[in-house]
């Protein structure tokens, strides 16, 4: 069985639990709809950001040039990083060389697909997480389930115990509100205590060198103007060419996220603070090379509003880690086989092709069409099962012979009807696992059809 | 990292290619308010947590301010500015329990407040405080983010924000709480027109 597939499988054995989640998110895609709805001309929004990621991507060299000179002049010392490990280094030798040994750390997608926390761990220094869902996971050890609702698959009950063991607050007490305050008092000693606060960017502005960063709580805030030493660390995709570009992906972001007007603080950070540093590390890790994957490279377009996880009725019901990629679901399925087609194979397959993640992103990725030519790729170069293979392969052949369609269907409609139920769910029906079958009409829709069209000529 | 540098630029180089543009680029869409600006940001603050206080003068704001809530530093006073000036030890802000700060604009469409560097002394202001308390005269409310764009200059100072009601996170089962770092509490004073500006001597 794939991997996503066993991995679903898992999460759905708590029926609870993954019925809550399902609604959960469902009610998040209603707020996103409610909020859209209320802006006129939401879809010429949506053609507007997309068309500017269009320029960007077109000329992403011009405007990180661009946007390096800006910085620079504003007294914002400016880093590159080919890879993850570079990124690493770059921040670690920062954080050395200001003889930091805590770090406070605002969410970032791009930190945790370079597995920033562990390295810089290894070294001794303390990185706490500070959005509160990330702080959940972080003290259970576990990576985000969803890249703006990093703890939706737990419940406030293990949650509760989870507090009272790291943080003591009291047992059986599941209050969000309690909870978030015990949350608020432990992380207001971090950051009051950090000499070093990293954030991760929504938008970098080429013209002014402006870094934007957007939280509802006022983690990265918190973190960035309380230490000396702020580090933002970007992907090259992030850039847009100006400031007023802002009014349109700000309009779209939260409200497509969360079905907010607008995050509570949209910070725009352009110069260090009075005696401090501001650093900004610009990292590639093969954004690049998908720039020449015509297929996929509209993917770089994202900017992780979330929108197409939450509307996923696969994501929905099988949880963040089915993906066990850094971004799961629909956007994750493309990005993840542009990082490793063999062992993200399965990924693409994730996915009814409904094309819901398609219309409600922001920026108008053509995600459920990319998956099935993922699917087309991946089948081509043979990198699925033999079974499934012989399956595509007999199915081309009975598809495309009148002679041949009409008969394997006369056949299994006669055996749904006549075989005994332990020869149809045999254990190598797949299908049959979880499903039933349907029970068979005595003619088929082609028959029934000229029968019909006969009558009403007479 | 100036041989990172150059990889990346010329990978781009390499592998990009002119994506499709569609011929015709598409105009902003402006925001068509029928209750009238004013209306239409008092909604969205309250829905988004914020607290509203319609004053007639600026006097009257302070007024409010001052008969309403108790230790509050006002930071249009020059003393009060002073005292926290950038390099003050984040200890001393963390012990402001409210503050109150001008707005230079409020944006009807989504409740928030543009503020940047002329109007805390601090960057952490107006994120240490438990209760934010923001003045902002009634016409400088602006219908949407094109015109805030256009109107505000953002790049004045090193920092400035939009702030759209207080903090807040759903992160617990998504339970909507207030104040997960940042202000608990966020009260805007909106004044109708300006009165003699105050000398700071």
């Amino acid at each position: 069985m794939l991997v996503h597939a066993k991995k679903a499988g898992e999460f759905l054995r708590d029926k609870e639990r993954a019925d809550w989640q399902d609604k959960a998110l469902w009610l998040v895609r209603k707020k996103r709809d409610m909020a859209a709805s209320e802006v006129p001309g939401w879809e010429q929004l949506r053609n507007m950001a997309s068309h500017i990621k269009n320029n960007v991507l077109s000329n992403l060299d011009d405007y990180l040039i661009e946007f390096e000179s800006a910085a620079v002049r504003n007294g914002v010392k400016v880093h590159w990083a080919s890879d993850a490990s570079e990124l690493r280094e770059c921040v670690l030798s920062i954080v050395k060389s200001n003889n930091a040994v805590r770090v406070v750390k605002s969410k970032s997608m791009l930190t945790e697909e370079c597995r920033l926390n562990p390295f810089l761990e290894k070294y001794g220094i303390e990185v706490t997480d500070t959005d509160l869902g990330e702080l959940i996971i972080q003290l259970r050890n576990e990576p985000p389930s969803h890249i703006v609702l990093p703890a939706i698959h737990l419940r406030k009950e293990e949650i509760s115990e989870l507090f009272h063991e790291k943080l003591h607050t009291e047992k059986g007490v599941n209050d969000p509100a309690y909870l978030t305050a015990a949350a608020r008092e432990h992380l207001r000693h971090k950051f009051l205590s950090s000499q070093v606060a990293i954030t991760g960017v929504n938008f970098a502005v080429a013209e002014s060198g402006a870094v934007i960063v957007c939280t509802n709580e006022g983690n990265a805030d918190m973190g960035i103007h309380a230490a000396p030493v702020q580090i933002h660390c970007m992907g090259i995709e992030k850039l847009i060419p100006k400031t007023s570009d802002l009014g349109i992906f700000l309009r779209l972001l939260a409200r497509n996220a969360t079905g907010q007007p607008i995050t509570t603080y949209t910070s725009h950070c352009l110069r260090p603070k009075p005696g401090g540093e501001m650093h900004v590390v610009i990292l590639d890790n093969g954004r690049s090379k998908h720039l020449s994957e015509s297929n996929y490279r509209n993917s770089l377009k994202c900017i992780r509003c979330g929108a197409c996880l939450n509307t996923c009725p696969v994501y929905r019901r099988s949880g963040g880690y089915s993906y066990r990629f850094t971004i799961p679901g629909p956007i994750g399925s493309v990005l993840a086989p542009l990082s490793d087609m063999k062992d993200y194979k399965d990924l693409p397959f994730a996915s009814s092709l409904c094309g819901s993640c398609t219309d409600v992103c922001a920026v108008k990725i053509d995600i459920h069409h990319q998956l099935y030519r993922w699917r087309q790729e991946i089948i081509n170069r043979k990198l699925v099962s033999s079974v499934k293979l012989l399956v595509y392969g007999t199915a081309a052949k009975v598809l495309a012979s009148n002679r041949l369609y009409n008969m394997s269907g006369k056949m299994a409609r006669w055996a749904l009807r006549n075989l005994p139920r332990r020869i149809i769910f045999l254990k190598s029906n797949k299908w049959g696992l979880e499903r039933e079958l349907p029970v068979a009409p005595r003619e088929s829709f082609k028959e029934w059809y000229r029968r019909n069209q006969l009558n009403q000529k007479v | 990292m100036k041989s990172s540098r150059e990889k990346i630029l010329n990978n781009i180089r390499q592998y990009k290619s002119v994506l499709l543009q569609e011929s015709k680029q598409p105009g902003t869409t402006f925001y068509d308010v029928p209750c009238g600006l004013k209306g239409l940001f008092i909604t969205t603050v309250k829905s988004v947590g914020g607290e509203i206080v319609e004053v007639c003068s600026k006097s009257e704001a302070d007024y409010y301010i001052r008969s309403n809530f108790r230790d509050v530093l006002d930071f249009e006073n020059s003393e009060t500015w002073i005292e926290y000036p950038p390099d003050c030890s984040v200890e001393k802000l963390n012990s402001i329990e409210s503050a109150v700060l001008d707005g230079q604009a409020g944006i009807a469409e989504n409740g928030a407040i543009w503020l940047d560097e002329t109007n805390f002394p601090h960057r952490l202001i107006p994120f240490v405080v438990n209760h934010l308390i923001i003045r902002l005269n009634e016409r400088k409310i602006l219908a949407d983010m094109h015109y805030a764009y256009e109107q505000i200059v953002t790049t004045r100072t090193g920092f400035g924000l939009f702030l759209s009601g207080p903090s807040k996170t759903a992160d617990i089962e998504q339970s909507l709480v207030y104040g997960a770092h940042g202000a608990k509490r966020l009260t805007i004073l909106l004044y109708k027109e300006t009165d003699i500006k105050r000398s700071y001597e």
